[in-house]
């Protein structure tokens, strides 16, 4: 804009100068002819008083600078001139003037000359005995004083262009320099040049449409931004480069990374099947698979991002499934456990009932044989309930009540009706602590109790001793349950909870039970808001300890 | 928007992960063969071995393309060279893990006593590749120098594993043909160790722009 302003400037000066100069000459060339011509004319008008008195010799006494002075008879012979010989010139009875004169009285005329630099004026009066006196005066013609003065021109020129230029541009910068100085974020508050108010109007109504813009996306970004990263689950999004153009705070908390956006997927997880899938879901085909993150099994959803035909993307969705995955696996070990530990008890049943049928047994040993199958019964009766109680405490619908109860009595019942079994086993058994208030169900924790000491009594040696220590501090009841007997290995330590999980991988019958008594210890505690701890030395016993915190509320 | 060089780049990035984790695949591969697990282990190792040969010829054409047409420098032209220096020592990983595959038909770790840990020394290598792959994919400094650093373990091991399989062969508690083989799949390891290290040594080079020229040479075990 600067520019555009310098240039009219400079181009409207420029011009204004030249038209002003040309007319300037013009003016001036006229008014200096004009000038010329009252001149000669007065000189005639003199020299016309001199003519009349003495005739050609007054022409001849008088000298002359500038005009040439010629006397023409009435028949147009030259009688004098002032600057060449009057005989040697021809007839000027038919110049212009002297025709004019020869008319009117008086006559004027002009006449360039051939190389145009100079211009004549020529003056003639009638005198009145009929000749005619001309005066005339050569002055530069408007080309020849243009040539003369072309230099000084030149330079008036080049000054004022310089000025111009000078001025143009000083002036230029002060007009656009308001509007450099407008304020766009407020373009109603400028005080500026009224004509680009409109502009200023529409550039304020665009701000506030932008800024309503702006807003409504940021607030769909903050919205998909919540969303994400709320998820627990891994979003990834990828170009067709396989480069990542975003991901949610989960993704890397699942790779255990710093974010990654900007570089390729494969610097998180370069695996085969990994890469499979990637490669495939940019081809535009869904896929899933199931990764090893660090944090554990990743299930991978990937899906196509397609834009007008073609595959521009693909989001993937990362879903930890370790749990799960555990899960599963127990639950398949459970079923092959269930499977296993029923079908051992009814094999045996199925055993003596044929060989009963059969007719290979004696009468007389019918009976034990009726004890053999009531037993096995017994036992798969005893197992089955089990199973129940587990999958009652899993799904959390037992409707017991919860109420105050005394641990040291609950304890002592429990130590009462195990009692004799104790004593078949040659086991001690004494309670340490004092009456313990505990909010509690008393069925569960009866029953978990009495696994816990059922199983102290089996694992024990001849002679050993359980011992049941109550402890309480402000934050938590403690029930320990100690025995001298066998102890679990360390590395079956972790295990010893899950349901049939045996040390002894024989299933042995020696011992007897089901495989489950610990398994609803841990549920039992679990459904009270417990927790287990377990301290154990092979040979030399084991302490398993229940915590409840205290302020258990009904869960 | 990026340009054309910078895309480039990043299929150059891209390939190299990739040939690394082919290279992870067929060493892992290898050392599961030696430990006996059967023939299709090292079926798989001589596959993968051909595909990475075929990743080295495209990344090396991906290269040369970047080089001429893109004329790049500082950085980047340190990222390229690197490269193409760290996908020979990736080839050859390749192939001695289809070496070492070969032998596992004559070699099983199990015939001879605990105390020739091959296995072990197995593991430390495949850990090394995997670590100089991920220094490469992370552009991480200390992982370099951990995998630099973690090669004077698998040295250790061959060493003490050639003493012991030479005491086993004087002793005649093993056929020595045998011994020879495990004794080359010893080496194998050892010198796919010594890439690994190369590979680490590359990546910190296109890091830092220095590479470390003095002790750790490809082959060479005091």
């Amino acid at each position: 804009m600067t520019k555009k302003i310098f240039k009219s400037i400079i181009s409207v000066s420029v011009i204004v100068f030249a038209l002003g100069l040309a007319f300037v000459m013009g003016i001036l060339y006229r008014y200096f002819g004009d000038e010329i011509k009252e001149e000669l004319r007065k000189e005639a008008s003199y020299l016309a008083v001199g003519v009349e008195k003495n005739g050609t010799e007054y022409l001849e006494s008088v000298t002359f600078d500038d005009s040439r002075i010629t006397y023409i008879a009435e028949d147009g012979t030259v009688l004098y001139d002032s600057e060449a010989n009057s005989d040697s010139m021809d007839n000027h009875g038919h110049r212009e003037e002297v025709v004019e004169a020869a008319k009117q009285g008086s006559g004027e005329a002009y006449r360039i000359s051939t190389t145009l630099s100079e211009r004549t004026t020529y003056y003639a009066l009638r005198l009145t005995d009929g000749t005619i006196l001309r005066v005339s005066s050569t002055q530069y013609s408007v080309t020849a004083l243009m040539y003369r003065l072309l230099r000084p021109l030149i330079l008036i020129l080049l000054l004022m262009f310089a000025l111009s230029a000078f001025f143009a541009s000083k002036i230029a910068k002060w007009i656009v320099k308001p509007m450099n100085e407008l304020d766009l974020d407020h373009p109603e508050e400028n005080q500026a040049y009224e004509e680009v108010a409109p502009l200023l109007s529409k550039i304020h109504k665009q701000n506030r449409q932008i800024k309503n813009q702006i807003d409504t996306a940021m607030q769909q970004q903050a919205e998909f931004s919540i969303i994400t990263e709320n998820m627990q689950e891994g979003l990834l999004v990828i170009d067709k480069y396989t480069m990542i153009l975003s991901g949610n705070s989960s993704v890397w908390k699942l790779f255990q990374t710093k974010e990654k956006t900007g570089e390729s997927v494969y610097s998180l997880d370069r695996s085969e099947e990994f890469r499979r899938v990637v490669e495939n879901v940019l081809e535009g085909r869904h896929g899933e698979t199931v990764l090893r993150s660090p944090a554990g099994h990743v299930r991978l959803i990937a899906n196509p991002v397609i834009h007008e035909e073609e595959t521009v993307g693909a989001v993937l969705l990362f879903v930890n499934v370790t749990e799960e995955i555990e899960r599963e696996s127990l639950r398949r070990e459970f079923s092959a456990n269930v499977s296993h530990e029923l079908k051992t008890p009814l094999t045996s049943i199925s055993g003596f009932a044929e060989i009963i049928q059969d007719g290979f047994v004696k009468p007389e040993d019918i009976k034990m044989f009726a004890g053999r199958i009531y037993k096995e019964a017994q036992r798969l009766i005893q197992l089955v309930q089990d199973v129940i109680k587990i999958s009652q405490l899993d799904e959390k619908e037992i409707p017991y009540e919860w109420q105050n109860e005394d641990l040291y009595c609950l304890v002592k019942d429990v130590l009462d009706h195990l009692a004799e079994v104790a004593k078949k086993q040659d086991v001690q058994m004494d309670i340490e602590g004092d009456r313990t208030i505990l909010r509690t169900v008393r069925p569960i924790l009866e029953e978990a109790l009495y696994n816990l000491c059922d199983n102290a009594i089996k694992y024990n040696k001849p002679g050993g001793n359980v011992r049941i220590v109550l402890s309480e501090d402000p934050y938590e009841i403690r029930i320990a349950v100690k025995d001298t007997g066998i102890g679990i290995p360390q590395e079956d330590q972790g295990r010893v909870f899950e349901r049939f999980y045996r040390v002894d991988k024989s299933h042995s019958k020696e011992i007897g039970g089901t495989g489950l008594g610990l398994s609803i210890v841990k549920h039992g505690v679990t459904f009270l808001g417990g927790s287990l701890e377990l301290e154990s030395e092979e040979g030399k016993g084991t302490k398993i300890t229940m915590v409840f915190p205290k302020d258990t509320k009904e869960s | 928007m990026a340009t054309r060089f910078e895309r480039q780049l990043e299929e150059l990035h891209v390939q190299m992960i990739t040939m690394g984790s082919l290279c992870e695949k067929a060493i892992s591969a290898s050392s599961s063969a030696i430990q006996g697990e059967g023939i299709s282990f090292a079926k798989e190792v001589f596959e993968t071995d051909r595909e990475i040969d075929e990743k080295e010829r495209e990344i090396e054409t991906l290269c040369m393309r970047l080089l001429l047409h893109q004329q790049p420098v500082a950085g980047d032209l340190r990222e390229i060279s690197a490269a193409l220096k760290m996908i020979s020592d990736m080839e050859r990983i390749g192939d001695q893990a289809a070496d070492i595959a070969d032998l596992s038909q004559f070699v099983d770790v199990k015939m001879v006593d605990s105390s020739v840990d091959i296995t072990e020394m197995a593991e430390n290598t495949v850990k090394m590749v995997t670590e100089s792959v991920d220094a490469f994919v992370k552009a991480d400094l200390n992982l370099c120098r951990k995998v630099i650093n973690d090669d004077d373990l698998v040295d250790r091991a061959f060493n003490e594993i050639k003493d012991r399989l030479a005491d086993l062969i004087i002793d005649k508690k093993i056929d020595p043909k045998a011994g020879l083989d495990l004794l080359m799949t010893a080496k194998y390891f050892e010198r796919i160790g010594d890439h690994a290290v190369n590979i680490a040594e590359w990546v910190e080079y296109s890091i830092t722009g220095e590479h470390r020229n003095n002790e750790h040479h490809v082959g060479i075990v005091e």
